[in-house]
């Protein structure tokens, strides 16, 4: 077993998201070790240790020198491995401000949810979350992208190629699929349907987070974040610049292994007993 | 199992089975008289040897027969009421008193009485302000229920019957009031979980078998030693109704709930019926002016020609400051059901109050169904995290 | 050469348009009296309560109802709609709700009190006071508490009974609900008096009252000639002629002429057996709220034969009643409005439909104005016009064997609301008319 550098404590941050699973490793000087990500499927409890072990694959470390993991996401509650459950919420929040030490207002918007966030002094002051509605999270990308027969991965591209906004007037993702068929019947461009779509993406996104009065700086994080068009739209919808971080899909995780080793720091210096699971990974299989 | 242990398990199993002890006193010819809300002057029921018992809502069962009635954007909490009546869960009882408290309790008691029939049905209307005109429109209301109650039981209303009445019901809010006190501490001593089934389960027994059973809780809890953890969050819960175990365990998965201001908490037993020659005038006073519900219109002066937002605000809420201090709350979680109208339009003039007391206050919502537990759980959780 | 003129599908009442255009005239005169510096009261449509205690002290009143439905066909509310949710209103409140809540933010919050240039029709001033009122749902009372947040204006809360079917009849319960009735508004004109700093006439409110009720019972007859075959009448012109009643608009003594016009103009059709449409093959009953801005959907059903007879039981004139032998004009104002929400209660005791003020008049209306469907349309955002359709459709199936066809929309967003969806299902559903047409003459019904 190498041991990376002086560093004798690490730390990891898994986030269980309802597509994609995260694992995060940093060491006591708080700097990244390692980086994983993995489809979460429906059996996340198998995948966790999968995305785990492969995060300490890449890291060139045993489980047993990590000294306090923090599960968060989705499937948080179900990482026999974990030592704490935090939410993606305080985890992003860390996050975030970790890369971006200047955000007040952070926006995440995932595969089936969005969450915005408000900050200060790198802590999550208030949040509002949509997990209830597919409009203004990345399934109503999924959905459309499909219904255009274009690859998700391409939608964002296309769409700053619009020469004109068409208004999609139907939000509600069942009908936006009605309506993008009768356009494209009316002789209308992809990509001008596209950008309408992305700028109904951001219009619901914007309002979600305007209930939480929004302030400079602005981030954006989430699979989404990564479709350009996507941050185009929700900088005209919000009215300000928008940063997104260079690795979008990690902040949660990352502010999960943040908050692991400051519950870590803290605990030793009060000397305060933390209690830990076993560190115990099962060796995962495909087959059973 | 010592007797010492009695009291919280037994709410519990009462709280798993509420109608098991209506079954039995109605299988010993006693007769069973509903009512979907505490607005219902009970002690009027109790005075003339009739069993209250609170007809809830039941989170966990899936609406079947209250769909072909009511349209899905209806009060989940009576939409579930009345799906339980339909589906004959209260066959037990002789006779349903409703009352004009909200706008769904209206509807619901009208579709109601028009698809069941029960030996009794009455309807208590309600004003929307607490001036003097409606307060003695609402004493005629509860007058008529009387009458109406007088001609089903078969005898009379005595004055002394009904002063024992209140007399109980209201060591019954004394009691209710006790237990909250052990709230108090740091940590408190009975858990929000706990409060939950042991109000639940009063509101399915008579009011002297509710009193024993609430000082023997009492009892259980001052001796033991295996309270609640302590949790430096310590949360008031505003609503409008906040009833169910599961969900309270949500909330104090990482925090204390030190005050359920809700119904199925601490709203229904808060103030005293008056005893007095008029004991009428005591109940429509109590009842219209004393329970804290958004439904009722309260401003800072009656028919003020000025108006003053602090003011305004005071005199709606300012009971919750005394609760804040006294518990040493940290946190107002403001837990709606979706579709309820009084309190979502109260809402964010709450959160302007507490904001002026500098109390942190979270805005969830829920649909009152099974599904909505794990949404509920990620808020709760990322609240109490904000707060630590 | 013979010109092809288009004949409308709807034959409307040429005394509609006097009236339509009076509630426009009074809108815009009121416009003008506010921005000249007259005082305005923001209300809820108060069912005859409030409304005579303002028009005779000479009040002008805005309706937020009424502006939430302008604003929602104008394509401004969406704005409003969307600030109000920013201020943390639940989404699930009234659209005309959170469209004034919206409104109210912007005007005092970014405007300090001056009218926001992007409302339609000279937008809603700052009241003087809210005149709030219990009647028909919680969200009418709360919502101007609500606007507290926004503009420190005093609310007059109009209490309104809403008594059990049954328990109305009790021995002396009407009596005490009138007394306590007319002490509660003897308090609103009081309070209005400070309000104003000015004493109220007497004689011009006895004046008033006085109108209201007989424009009201004229309003009533017309709409009884409407049970005549065919119906000489639309549900259109019920619509636009509505408002000048109910909202008491201008001058009634020109309105008392207008709907006695009417009432001759209809009478005439009834003799010469003239019909609202061409060619009546269904009578239909329409619930609650129409979709204002999409009343040319009517048209085209009228083009398929469909001649919609009566409708929107909370639009209509209560019931006349005889107030000649109660003198004091609060007395007879409280009992008029009474007599709206229960001037029914008799008729749906004796048929033991106890499902309340909004949903027994339909059993009446299918009844006597023979109808052969409902066409029920509940608004996602508006609740106590869509509760009772349930019920309603159950009710009419199950009493009369008349069928109902439902039909979604939402008072604020209009998408909700698809006509050419809708239309093609009237085909199915006119064969299931026909179907229950031939059931009920099975059960001996005589329509």
């Amino acid at each position: 077993m190498p041991i990376r550098g002086k560093s004798l404590m690490y730390f990891a941050g898994v986030d269980i998201g309802s597509t994609m699973t995260k694992v995060v490793m940093i060491d006591e000087a708080g700097d990244l070790v390692s980086a994983i990500k993995g489809p979460t499927g429906p059996e996340y409890r198998r995948l966790a240790n999968e995305v785990m072990q492969r995060a300490l694959e890449q890291a060139g470390l045993d489980i047993d020198q990590v000294s306090y993991i923090v599960a968060t996401g989705y499937g948080r509650l179900r990482v026999p491995f974990a030592d704490k459950q935090i939410t993606e919420l305080s985890c992003h929040a860390r996050g975030v401000s970790s890369l971006f030490p200047t955000v007040r207002t952070a926006i995440d918007i995932g595969g089936q949810d969005a969450k915005c966030m408000k900050i200060r002094d790198g802590k999550l002051v208030t949040f509002v979350m949509n997990d209830k509605c597919a409009a203004g999270t990345g399934r109503f990308l999924e959905v459309t992208a499909a219904t255009l027969g274009i690859k998700l991965e391409d939608m964002g591209e296309l769409s700053l190629k619009a020469t004109k906004k068409i208004q999609i007037s139907n939000l509600c993702t069942i009908f936006a699929q009605q309506e993008i068929v009768a356009l494209l019947s009316r002789g209308e461009r992809v990509e001008d349907i596209l950008a309408g779509l992305h700028d109904a993406l951001a219009s619901r996104v914007a309002a979600l987070a305007r209930r939480l009065n929004i302030e400079p700086d602005v981030v954006l994080t989430g699979g989404v974040a990564k479709n350009i068009g996507i941050v185009q739209a929700m900088k005209e919808n919000l009215g300000c610049e928008v940063m997104v971080p260079e690795e979008p899909l990690l902040t949660g995780a990352l502010g999960a292994a943040l908050l692991a080793r400051e519950a870590y720091m803290k605990a030793t210096a009060s000397g305060e007993k933390l209690s830990t699971k076993p560190r115990r990974l099962e060796r995962a299989t495909f087959f059973g | 199992m010592s007797d010492k242990n009695e009291g919280l398990s037994k709410a519990r199993e009462i709280y798993l089975n509420r109608s098991q002890r209506a079954r039995e006193l109605k299988a010993a010819g006693r007769r069973i008289v509903g009512y979907p809300c505490v607005y219902v002057p009970v002690e009027i029921l109790t005075a003339l040897d009739l069993v209250p018992f609170q007809t809830c809502g039941e989170m966990k069962e899936p609406i079947s027969e209250a769909s072909r009635v009511l349209p899905g954007s209806f009060c989940p909490v009576m939409r579930s009421c009345l799906d339980c009546a339909l589906k004959g869960k209260h066959d037990f009882l002789d006779g349903m008193a409703t009352i004009h408290s909200s706008d769904p309790q209206e509807k619901t008691a009208r579709i109601w009485q028009s698809y069941t029939n029960y030996p009794y049905f009455h309807f208590i209307d309600m004003p929307i302000t607490v001036r003097p005109e409606a307060l003695e429109y609402f004493k005629n209301q509860l007058n008529d229920f009387g009458k109406t109650l007088e001609a089903f039981a078969g005898r009379k209303l005595s004055t002394d019957n009904l002063a024992e009445a209140v007399r109980s019901h209201n060591r019954q809010r004394g009691l209710v009031r006790e237990l909250f006190e052990l709230t108090k501490s740091s940590p408190p001593r009975i858990s929000g979980t706990e409060i939950v089934q042991v109000v639940r389960a009063l509101t399915s027994l008579p009011v002297l078998e509710g009193n024993d059973l609430l000082a023997e809780v009492i009892a259980e809890v001052r001796s033991r030693s295996n309270g609640p953890e302590k949790k430096s969050a310590r949360l008031l819960i505003w609503g409008s109704t906040v009833d169910d175990a599961d969900v309270m365990q949500v909330l104090e998965a990482n925090a204390n709930v030190v005050v359920n201001e809700s119904c199925g908490g601490l709203r229904a037993y808060r103030g005293e019926v008056k005893l007095s020659n008029d004991l009428f005038e005591g109940l429509a006073s109590y009842y219209l002016k004393e329970i804290t519900c958004a439904r009722t219109f309260r401003q800072a002066s009656l028919g003020e020609t000025k108006k003053d937002y602090a003011r305004d605000l005071q005199s709606r809420f300012g009971h919750l400051q005394k609760m804040i201090k006294e518990w040493r709350i940290n946190g107002v979680m403001m837990l709606l059901v979706r579709y309820c109208d009084p309190f979502a339009f109260e809402m964010p003039s709450l959160k302007d109050y507490l904001d002026s007391l500098g109390i942190p206050s979270t805005y969830i919502e829920y649909d009152y169904t099974a599904g909505s537990i794990a949404p509920l759980r990620t808020r709760v959780e990322a609240f109490v995290e904000t707060l630590g | 050469m013979a010109s092809e003129k288009r004949k409308k599908a709807i034959n409307r009442l040429q005394s509609m348009y006097p009236l339509r255009a009076k509630v426009n005239e009074t809108y815009l005169k009121s416009i003008e009296a506010i921005q000249a510096g007259k005082p305005a009261v923001w209300a809820m449509l108060n069912f005859y309560y409030g409304d005579p205690i303002l028009k005779a002290m000479d009040i002008e009143v805005v309706y937020p109802e009424n502006y939430g439905a302008i604003a929602a066909a104008t394509g401004v509310a969406r704005q409003f709609l969307d600030r109000a949710d920013a201020e943390g209103f639940p989404t699930h409140l009234c659209g005309y709700s959170l469209t004034t809540l919206g409104y109210a933010c912007r005007m005092m919050k970014d405007l300090k009190g001056q009218i926001p240039p992007e409302a339609p029709l000279g937008g809603m001033p700052k009241p003087l006071f809210l005149l709030s009122s219990a009647a028909i749902c919680d969200a009418r009372y709360k919502w101007f508490q609500a606007l507290g947040r926004y503009m420190d204006v005093p609310v007059w809360p109009l209490e309104s009974p809403t008594p059990g079917i049954r328990e109305f009849f009790m021995e002396g319960y009407y009596d005490r609900m009138v007394k306590l009735g007319v002490q509660h508004l003897r308090d609103f004109v009081a309070f209005v008096e400070r309000m104003v700093g000015r004493k109220m006439d007497w004689d011009k409110l006895e004046e008033t009252a006085n109108l209201m009720i007989e424009v009201n019972r004229v309003w009533h007859e017309v709409n009884e000639l409407r049970k005549a075959r065919p119906c000489p009448m639309h549900s259109r012109d019920f619509w636009s002629a509505m408002p000048a009643a109910l909202f008491l608009a201008g001058d009634l003594q020109d309105s008392l002429k207008l709907y006695q016009d009417m009432y001759k103009e209809v009478k005439a059709r009834v003799d010469s057996h003239t019909g609202a449409i061409a060619e009546e093959k269904y009578r239909v009953v329409f619930a609650e709220l129409p979709p204002w801005h999409s009343l040319g959907f009517f048209d085209k059903l009228a083009e398929r034969g469909w001649n919609f007879v009566v409708e929107s039981f909370g639009y209509h004139p209560p019931i006349p009643i005889d107030l000649s032998k109660v003198s004091d004009p609060l007395e007879r104002i409280t009992r008029f409005s009474l007599q709206f929400f229960a001037g029914y209660y008799q008729d749906a005791l004796k048929q033991k439909v106890l499902g309340g003020t909004s949903a027994y008049p339909y059993l009446k209306y299918v009844r006597e104005w023979k109808c052969d469907g409902a066409l029920l349309h509940p608004l996602i955002s508006c609740r106590s016009a869509s509760t009772h359709l349930p019920y309603v459709s159950d009710m009419l199936m199950h009493q009369l064997k008349v069928p109902s066809l439902i039909v979604e929309g939402d008072i604020v967003d209009l998408r909700l609301f698809n006509p050419d969806d809708a239309l093609a299902r009237a085909e199915p559903f006119e064969e299931t008319m026909e179907h229950y047409r031939k059931m009920r003459r099975e059960a001996g019904f005589n329509w």
